[in-house]
């Protein structure tokens, strides 16, 4: 019987990239049967594909990590670049964005009435709900630092306790924002105030959706004594992951919410 | 000479052979009798001592025994029939779409004859 002499995790083959990459073909071009032929068939089939490509790839991550034990230090090594080039990517994402805003803020045009915000807007009040979301995600970066400590001292019932607080700290974020785009007195479509807007927060919405996500995933895996006191990636990612979202909030704020305003 | 452990000093103290022989001294012995079991009070299993049990217990070490198993069946069949069927309608769904979508895409691109 032959087995490996290295560290490395040499997987075994997967139709998950196959199904992957064809999902991505059937959203986008069921983006574009939506938008010109009024048609949501490849749309949907593309987001259910797409969702159950994601599902059985990361299942099958865990089964090979904490039923198969192949997550050597060497592959975890890996696996942390692998989350740091991601972020990074995402960063570079909303780079893009703050550039638009910037660039359309810090010398509105005439037709804006040569002023930021724009004629006839009237922006958020920074001190309102804006306020209580940066406060609501500090907290849940607290209560995340609190999970990772007690994860890291053995201690169950305190990081599914801290971990529950951080996940229903990123619901009340949405369901507060959601609030908020509901009632605000500007939409997408009301100048590049309104395109910049809600094109950069709503990304960061959907990053906080995504976000609370995988840790609703980490608490599962909690639950069923995935984790142990010294080899918890999947919970450090989503910790990183948290945090970015946190801080793309925090320059949301300053930037769009406060300085904009 | 005779040694106890001097639970307050935490260290080890001379003492006489009485201790040695009676442990207790002569004051009157504690009961070794076991108490009676009581079967109208459910009994604590050792699993669930803990204060609280959150989501049953640890099923971890018999899914690694199962997924270890090697049978040359791939990771993303190894549970055999749930895998295999969802595997199935993932790629079911997934180059029926293709087709579809290419066929679209071929009479999308069809120019419309005024």
């Amino acid at each position: 019987m032959t087995h490996q002499t290295h560290a490395y995790h040499m997987v075994n083959p997967s139709p998950w990239p196959l199904t992957g990459a064809l999902s991505a073909l059937l959203m986008t071009s069921g983006l574009t049967m939506w938008f010109h032929f009024n048609s949501n068939i490849l749309l949907t089939l593309g987001l259910m594909t797409n969702s159950l490509t994601m599902y059985q790839w990361w299942r099958d991550v865990v089964r090979e990590s904490t039923f198969q034990g192949h997550h050597t230090i060497i592959v975890q090594t890996g696996l942390r670049y692998g989350m740091i080039l991601f972020i990074m990517s995402e960063v570079f994402f909303f780079a893009g964005f703050f550039w638009a805003f910037y660039h359309s803020s810090l010398a509105p045009t005439p037709s804006l009435g040569g002023y930021w915000p724009p004629a006839g807007i009237n922006p958020l009040n920074p001190m309102e709900v804006p306020l209580l979301n940066t406060l609501v995600l500090l907290a849940s970066g607290v209560s995340i630092t609190w999970t990772h400590h007690s994860l890291m001292e053995g201690n169950r019932k305190h990081s599914l306790q801290a971990l529950l607080i951080t996940i229903f700290l990123g619901i009340y974020f949405t369901l507060l924002q959601a609030s908020e785009y509901l009632e605000a007195p500007f939409t997408i479509s009301d100048s590049i105030y309104g395109s910049t807007f809600f094109v950069a927060t709503g990304f960061h919405g959907l990053h906080v959706m995504i976000g609370t996500t995988f840790l609703t995933i980490c608490l599962l895996r909690q639950l069923k004594f995935h984790f142990t006191s010294k080899h918890h990636f999947g919970f450090e990612a989503a910790a990183w992951y948290w945090h970015f979202v946190d801080v793309v909030w925090l320059f949301l704020y300053i930037s769009i919410y406060w300085w904009g305003s | 000479m005779y040694y106890k452990f001097s639970g307050f000093t935490q260290k080890l103290a001379g003492t006489w052979a009485s201790d040695a022989y009676i442990p207790q001294g002569l004051k009157p012995v504690v009961s070794t009798e076991a108490p009676p079991i009581i079967f109208a009070t459910p009994t604590k299993l050792a699993s669930d001592s803990t204060a609280y049990d959150y989501a049953g217990k640890n099923k971890v070490p018999e899914l690694q025994k199962f997924f270890q198993k090697s049978d040359g069946v791939p990771i993303h069949l190894k549970r055999g029939l749930p895998d295999q069927m969802l595997y199935r309608t993932t790629m079911a769904l997934t180059v029926g779409g293709t087709i579809y979508c290419l066929i679209a895409l071929y009479m999308a691109s069809q120019p419309k004859n005024k």
